[in-house]
């Protein structure tokens, strides 16, 4: 049926610019003008070296190279990361990190929607008026700050002046859930600022244009209070812009996590992608962003699907299309 | 006959960055109990405003509202927001011009209709899915069941239009306000939807205020006339004499403007040349004179105040047309 | 001119002052920014003509922010310059000549975007900052290229994408097909009658792209890969990260610096923005 189809099409486009990133990388890798084996190998033979370069595919051409390790790649072996004392598998990094960049990105998301939708619904409730005002203007100069100066701020008066909460470090889930959480509050208050006043801003657009329209109107003919059409009615419609920034801003949200993740410790994706250059693992470095890639990429498709199914509209539309 | 419905000197006034706009003034109008009454008048001319300002829906804080509006003994401009908002579904509806955007484009039919039921009738969701379907057979929609699941994208213009007809008379009011209801719709739908006004009108016993701008549609589905013009009421008579005896240079206008099936084909269609005045400053004298080919001077410097014929018929005219002067 | 507001008059002063201190920082009489004064370690505002203090290693943070705020301008105009110029080049003759053209622009757009914006700077300032001897040290200069190549290469799809859709938006209206069928050529359709209309948005743009890119040399300088010796914003955020515990000033300083400057970006695109939709309303 014509909705399969349309979705293996947007399947294969996604694949097609995934190949094309990770070959972008490889070919990235490839040009440094060194000598990878030497840089992985400081110490040992050359005869060690040769071995590696065979190994890791160096003797062979750009395209060679590639597809050595994208064979490796989708069977799971993501390289290994070469320091004096021997070698670690870079897919085990990432097992521990993954989850603590998933479970710090979740939090933002969810803390930022949670909080901006009823922002952006008062704020379009009031348009024009005070509340609107004072919500408007701050989120706009917090979400002018960058992420890590919010974590500095918060690190230097909440860690340090007042020691509410440890400033370093992470915990995980199975040690305690409140000592997990509280390390995760400040890196989760500065990620989600920005994300704040994004969200609370589309939001707030939608909904004071739907509320322009006359099934609004409408609804008030039935006798339906205020809090229902805007809650019920008007929330719904509107919310497909935030939606859809929730997938872009993913983005922006792993490279912030970046840095909040390497300020406050969590040894988590993005993190490894920073040790990674830091450390010259560019084997590392580039499975490591090839899972980055992966994962921006099906999460902007699973935000599609639902879409689809938060307006009806958008379903059947694409299907014309 | 008592009035159901009685708007007194109802005037309303917008706020814009170009001024204060006027877009009603003064209006005097009576709903008497069991009537339907048409209001009609160009785009501009302040019906659809008069009458979302009657109910009480004309959202935003630069609208101003004046005069009184008396709704079956209960004084609406002198109650709280959610005190009228209770006579809404069993006292007074709307339905809108526009189906497709005065429907919820994400809610299915079938929540869109129970949702009054419930909330204003206290009824089960199972109890009012059922009367939901009631409704829609009320209106003459076929197959029901498979309409309350679908959404409003999925129907065509004349069954939305009932939909919304549906959904206004769910708790059965007793005035319904139908702004333009055909004025989307092909010609032959209209007479349908204009059909099932009549008998729902006469099954449920409900008033009905009937706006539009198109007098063909008044005649045989309304008791009374109302004509506005530039935000005021300019006549008001019961139909038929309206169209017998009318005293407004405007209304004949109206009349001739309508395309006649007699008229030989290539004979030129009459319009009314000029343009409704400016609502932010409406000058002196009679709103319709730089477009009267009856005006004098006296139009042009003295506004006109409503007059009356001792039968009630009401008119705005220094120099009314008809046979009873 | 019509009238600014408050706000905006504050923006247009601070970025001025930040223009001047780039561009006449370095005659101004104010201490040596990486001279390290041992005998003024730590101190706090106003002491020993040290008019913002020193940090713990001794250097004056006047005059390291001045000399910062002239590398963060520097290399944030230069990324949008160049980033614009050829994103919009590119993006702009996408939408033109449609067809297999335009295909492979975007496919190439969206390879650039899906990967998120810092990895890609992280990945690209690595790659290309690195010496044939490893061990080697690269000279300012030539991370300071890089920095500039690595954020014009990021910028180049976001603006491209914007350009393009500006353009689309633009060549399907009659005006240009009008121009077509009286025989215009297409690169003057293009420059007269596109690009003016295709401006307005991305100086919008641009204005929030400064902002993004002040931000991104600050956190790859925090993460270390930046302007090395805190010669920019960033980098005396990373120096001062050491003297959080007791003289948290010493970030305070360029963070203050940091947060007005893309705040006032962001306010006078955002006023650019308004002033552009208010336009397109009245047409």
């Amino acid at each position: 049926m014509l909705k399969i189809s349309f979705w293996l099409k947007r399947i294969a486009q996604l694949l097609i610019v995934l190949l094309l990133v990770t070959f972008g990388v490889s070919l990235l890798l490839r040009l440094i003008p060194v000598d990878l084996a030497t840089v992985l190998l400081p110490v040992g033979t050359e005869n060690e070296r040769d071995i590696l370069r065979e190994e890791l595919g160096f003797d062979k051409g750009p395209i060679g190279y590639y597809l050595q390790w994208l064979g490796n790649f989708v069977q799971g072996d993501f390289g290994k990361i070469y320091f004096s004392g021997g070698t670690e598998e870079v897919s085990a990094h990432l097992a521990d990190a993954m989850p603590r960049s998933l479970l710090l990105m979740a939090y933002t998301q969810v803390i930022a929607i949670a909080i901006a939708v009823p922002l952006g619904v008062v704020s379009a409730y009031r348009a024009g008026r005070r509340a609107d005002k004072i919500i408007s203007n701050t989120l706009f100069t917090l979400s002018s700050v960058p992420n890590f100066a919010i974590a500095l701020l918060l690190v230097i008066f909440v860690g340090v002046k007042f020691a509410w909460l440890p400033t370093l470090g992470y915990v995980p889930l199975s040690d305690g859930v409140w000592e997990h959480l509280k390390h995760m509050i400040m890196p989760v208050i500065s990620l989600s600022l920005g994300l704040i006043a994004t969200y609370t801003r589309l939001l707030r657009a939608d909904m004071i244009a739907a509320l322009r329209e006359d099934y609004v109107t409408m609804a008030a003919s039935k006798g339906l209070s205020d809090q229902r059409i805007l809650w019920r009615h008007v929330l719904r419609p509107s919310s497909l812009t935030l939606l859809t920034s929730a997938a872009l801003s993913m983005g922006g949200l792993i490279g912030g996590a970046i840095v909040i993740e390497s300020l406050f410790a969590t040894y988590g994706v993005g993190f490894e992608v920073f040790a990674a250059i830091a450390g010259r693992q560019y084997v590392a470095l580039q499975s490591t962003v090839a899972v980055i890639a992966l994962f921006y990429v099906f999460f902007n498709l699973i935000v599609d699907i639902a879409s689809g199914f938060v307006d009806p509209r958008t379903r059947d539309r694409r299907v014309n299309a | 006959m008592s009035s159901l419905l009685s708007i007194k000197n109802l005037g309303v006034n917008f706020d814009t960055p170009r001024g204060s706009l006027e877009a009603v003034r003064g209006v005097d109008i009576e709903i008497p109990a069991g009537t339907s009454v048409g209001v009609v008048g160009e785009s501009g001319s302040g019906k659809t405003v008069m009458c979302r300002a009657a109910m009480g829906l004309l959202q935003g804080s630069n609208v101003q509202r004046t005069g009184t509006v008396v709704f079956d003994g209960n004084e609406l401009t002198a109650m709280t927001k959610e005190q009228v908002r209770n006579l809404f579904g069993s006292g007074m509806a709307m339905i809108f011009q526009d189906p497709m955007t005065a429907l919820n484009p994400v809610r299915r039919i079938g929540s869109q209709l129970s949702e009054g039921l419930r909330v204003r009738l206290g009824m089960s969701k199972k109890d009012a899915m059922v009367r939901s379907k009631e409704l829609l057979e009320l209106v003459r929609i076929p197959n029901p069941t498979a309409v309350l699941k679908s959404f409003p994208y999925q129907l065509s213009g004349g069954m939305r239009q009932r939909v919304m007809i549906a959904i206004a008379i769910a708790c059965n009011p007793k005035l319904l306000f139908a702004d333009e209801p055909t004025t989307a719709l092909d010609v032959t739908v209209q007479a349908q939807i204009l059909q099932l006004l009549r008998e729902l009108r006469e099954d449920l016993k409900m008033s009905m205020v009937l706006v539009t701008h198109d007098l063909g549609v008044v005649a045989g589905n309304t008791d009374f006339v109302a004509v506005m013009y530039a935000g005021e009421v300019v006549e008001y008579a019961p139909t038929t004499k309206l169209f017998a005896d009318m005293r407004m240079p405007y209304t004949e206008a109206l009349l001739e403007s309508i395309p006649k099936i007699d008229h030989k084909s290539g004979t030129r269609l009459s319009v009314i040349a000029g343009r409704l005045p400016n609502p932010t400053d409406r000058g002196v004298g009679c709103g319709f004179a730089p477009r009267c080919k009856y005006a004098q001077e006296k139009c042009h410097t003295q506004h006109p105040e409503l007059q009356k014929d001792p039968d009630g018929h009401l008119y705005r005219c220094w120099f009314p047309i008809g046979k009873a002067l | 001119m019509r009238k600014f507001t408050k706000p905006t008059w504050l923006a247009i002063g601070w970025l001025s002052l930040m223009m001047f201190f780039a561009i006449f920082g370095w005659v101004l009489p104010f201490k040596s920014w990486n001279f390290v004064y041992e005998d003024d370690l730590e101190v706090g505002l106003f002491t020993n003509g040290h008019i913002l203090g020193t940090d713990s290693n001794g250097y004056d943070l006047l005059a390291s922010i001045v000399a910062g705020t002239r590398m963060s301008i520097f290399i944030a105009i230069a990324a949008v310059g160049l980033g614009g110029l050829i994103g919009s080049v590119l993006g702009i003759t996408a939408a033109y000549v449609r067809g297999k053209v335009d295909t492979v622009m975007v496919t190439i757009f969206n390879v650039g975007l899906s990967v998120p914006n810092l990895v890609l700077a992280l990945a690209l300032v690595s790659v290309l900052a690195t010496n044939v001897d490893i061990n080697q040290a690269v000279p300012t200069w030539r991370r300071v290229m890089v920095l500039i190549m690595s954020l014009t290469i990021v910028l180049i799809p976001i603006l491209g994408r914007i350009a393009r859709g500006a353009t689309l938006s633009w060549t399907g209206r009659e005006f240009v097909t009008a121009a077509r069928s009286m025989g215009m050529r297409d690169s003057k359709i293009i420059t007269k009658h596109i690009v003016p209309n295709v401006l307005p948005a991305l100086i919008a743009v641009a204005f929030l792209a400064v902002g993004v890119v002040i931000i991104a040399e600050a956190s790859l300088s925090i993460l270390g890969v930046g302007i090395p010796d805190g010669a920019s914003w960033g980098g005396m955020i990373a120096r001062g990260r050491n003297d959080l515990e007791y003289a948290p000033h010493v970030l305070y300083v360029p963070i203050f610096f940091l947060a007005l400057t893309v705040i006032s970006t962001n306010h006078l695109g955002d006023v650019v923005r308004a002033q552009l939709d208010s336009r397109e309303a009245k047409v």
